[in-house]
């Protein structure tokens, strides 16, 4: 799972305040960095639709944080090594085993192989 | 009287939220023996297939701005996430055995129910769903579907859905609720017939390759003995062999083919529609199966054929009711007045079995799909009145596609004598709720007024819809 994926995961659980399932915290047992080709303007258009305070707690807690900036420097589409690190943390960095954990309800979803299960039970649904 | 017709009496006595969600449960456990148990059974046959991306989701995969962020729901294997390198492609699929596969080949994908899409609001720039709403058991299942996938969407973002279409190139399903047999000896059958005739095929290789693992597959269609591949072909096959399909048949094999579809048709198992608006009194006949779960044996029937109202956006019905023998559930039967979309497509059989008509002319296709697709009228007024048949003024063109590939269901009819048998045992069963012309399109303007329909054609045998979220 991609932190990118995990940026626009939610808890769905029944009962969950509006907004309160995200983000899902991570608690990784196994994180896998890839090589991804980097694309500039790929990563540039990625990061509006990014949340970017649910990012920089995804990569802090699987000590990726690096040094991204808490707030998005401006005119960042043209700053290759602002985007270089977007780059590595939005699409290299993958969480192979682990749990994500609803943040309101407390709720796990296992991750397998780099797989999110995000299933509820019958009784979870809304 | 089984207990699920009982069931469904006593629902209709008690209205309320008791009996809607009892409805919500047989729903969900007809989806769980009759689509998410037979896709985890079934799903190491679907990685030795060469899958290939039917050409408009291609198509509409590429259009996507660089730097879009597109769902799959439903994405099963991954056969559309590796098409465009240069969006983001998430896919989801209940089933993990599929979604295990796709992320073998590098995918990023996750287990999720498309009922309760675990994204936030608005974060997709587009999302396909190719062959999945038809797999939901209940209207209300169907609309919630698409409406979790509207919400996920970004305003302006477009959406393309598939369904299986009622209405076939040279025949339509008799009913809307079906039961698809799928069979793993089907495929050893037509392996050794495909060797006799000294053609290989890829399906060949993959089976052989795994010959302890189940291989069933629904779709059963004559095997090529000419040269002829249409090499333009690619469509799902997810309810396919690949190339095999796409063959040309030759006129022995067309007469074979014919000949075993009455049979045939007795393996096509019917359902009642598990939406209440649609129980009505309706003479059945019920017949026994060996080896077929106990929730297929309470729900399956096969109707004899009493409607066909087909409207192509003339004034009414274009057939009146025919009856037919149990055995003819599609309307093939030369006697009967043809809808002008068969005809003009269509295969017409005289008492020789020999076809008038090529279905697979590239000119009758033409004919028979009559230009780009608009949708130009909003009023829409499909609608089902008590027999259930079904009306629509919507002027709907159909766009041509260029190859002549059968549909999915034509895939699925089997050949030979022999077959009914098999098919009669160790089947998985899936279910599908086929669309009428016009069913999706009226779905959508009534239920998801967030969604803006652009276009709607038919392809391959589907109905798809290309659909805009609607800014706030």
């Amino acid at each position: 799972m991609k932190l990118l994926t995990h940026n626009m995961l939610t808890s769905h659980v029944r009962g969950v305040r509006p907004g309160g399932g995200f983000p899902l915290r991570i608690q990784a047992t196994e994180v896998k960095v890839n090589n991804v080709d980097f694309n500039q303007e790929f990563v540039a258009r990625m990061i509006p639709k990014v949340e970017w305070g649910a990012l920089l707690e995804a990569a802090e807690s699987l000590g990726h944080l690096s040094d991204l900036p808490h707030q998005l420097p401006p005119e960042y589409e043209n700053n290759e090594d602002f985007l270089r690190k977007v780059h590595h943390v939005l699409l290299e960095v993958e969480v192979m085993e682990g749990i994500l954990k609803c943040p309101d309800s407390g709720r796990e979803f296992p991750i397998t192989k780099g797989i999110p299960n995000m299933l509820l039970s019958e009784e979870e649904e809304t | 009287m089984t207990w699920w017709i009982l069931g469904l009496k006593n629902i209709k006595k008690n209205q309320g939220s008791y009996a809607v969600f009892k409805m919500e449960h047989e729903a969900t456990q007809l989806e769980n023996q009759h689509v998410h148990s037979v896709y985890e059974s079934t799903a190491s046959y679907f990685n030795d297939l060469q899958s290939k991306a039917w050409p408009r989701v291609r198509q509409f995969l590429l259009e996507q701005k660089p730097g879009s962020l597109i769902a799959d729901i439903g994405c099963g294997t991954g056969k559309y996430l590796n098409i465009n390198s240069q969006v983001f492609n998430l896919g989801c699929d209940y089933c993990e055995p599929l979604i295990k596969i796709a992320r073998k080949k590098g995918c990023e994908v996750s287990v999720c129910d498309n009922l309760n899409l675990p994204f936030r609001d608005q974060c997709f720039n587009a999302i396909i769903s190719i062959g999945v709403i038809h797999h939901f058991s209940t209207k209300q299942r169907r609309i919630k579907a698409i409406k979790e996938m509207a919400r996920v969407l970004i305003s302006g973002g477009q959406i393309m859905i598939y369904v299986w279409a009622m209405e076939q190139k040279n025949r339509r399903f008799e009913k809307q609720d079906v039961f698809v047999p799928w069979n793993r000896d089907l495929c050893s059958r037509l392996l050794s017939e495909s060797n006799q005739s000294g053609h290989k095929s890829d399906l060949e290789h993959t089976v052989k390759k795994h010959p302890q693992q189940p291989v069933g597959s629904e779709c059963s269609y004559p095997i090529n003995r000419t040269q002829e591949l249409d090499t333009k072909s690619s469509h799902s096959t997810d309810h396919c062999l690949a190339k095999t399909c796409c063959m040309k048949m030759s006129e022995e094999e067309e007469n074979r083919f014919y000949s075993a579809l009455g049979k045939s048709f007795r393996s096509w198992f019917f359902s009642r529609s598990l939406d209440e608006s649609t129980l009505r009194k309706q003479t059945e006949k019920m017949k026994s199966l060996k080896n077929v779960g106990e929730w297929a044996n309470s729900t399956i029937s096969i109707q004899p054929s009493r409607h066909c109202s087909l409207d192509l956006g003339h004034r009414g019905p274009l057939l009146k009711e025919q009856s037919l023998d149990d055995d003819e559930v599609f309307m093939e039967n030369a006697s009967l007045k043809k809808p002008q979309w068969m005809t003009a497509s269509g295969v017409i059989r005289d008492l020789n079995g020999e076809h008038h008509g090529v279905v697979q002319s590239k000119n009758e296709e033409t004919s028979f799909l009559s230009g780009p697709v608009e949708n130009r009228d909003n009023n829409c007024t499909y609608s089902k009145d008590e027999d259930g048949k079904s009306t629509t003024s919507k002027l709907f063109q159909r766009t041509s596609t260029t190859d002549s590939t059968d549909s999915i269901l034509d895939e699925a009819m089997a050949v030979g004598d022999q077959v009914v048998d098999i098919l009669d045992t160790k089947a998985f069963m899936r279910y599908y709720h086929v669309f009428r012309e016009g069913e999706l399109c009226c779905l959508l303007e009534e239920n998801v007024p967030e969604l803006h329909i652009i276009s709607s054609c038919y392809d391959h045998g589907n109905w798809c819809i290309i659909a805009e979220k609607i800014a706030k």
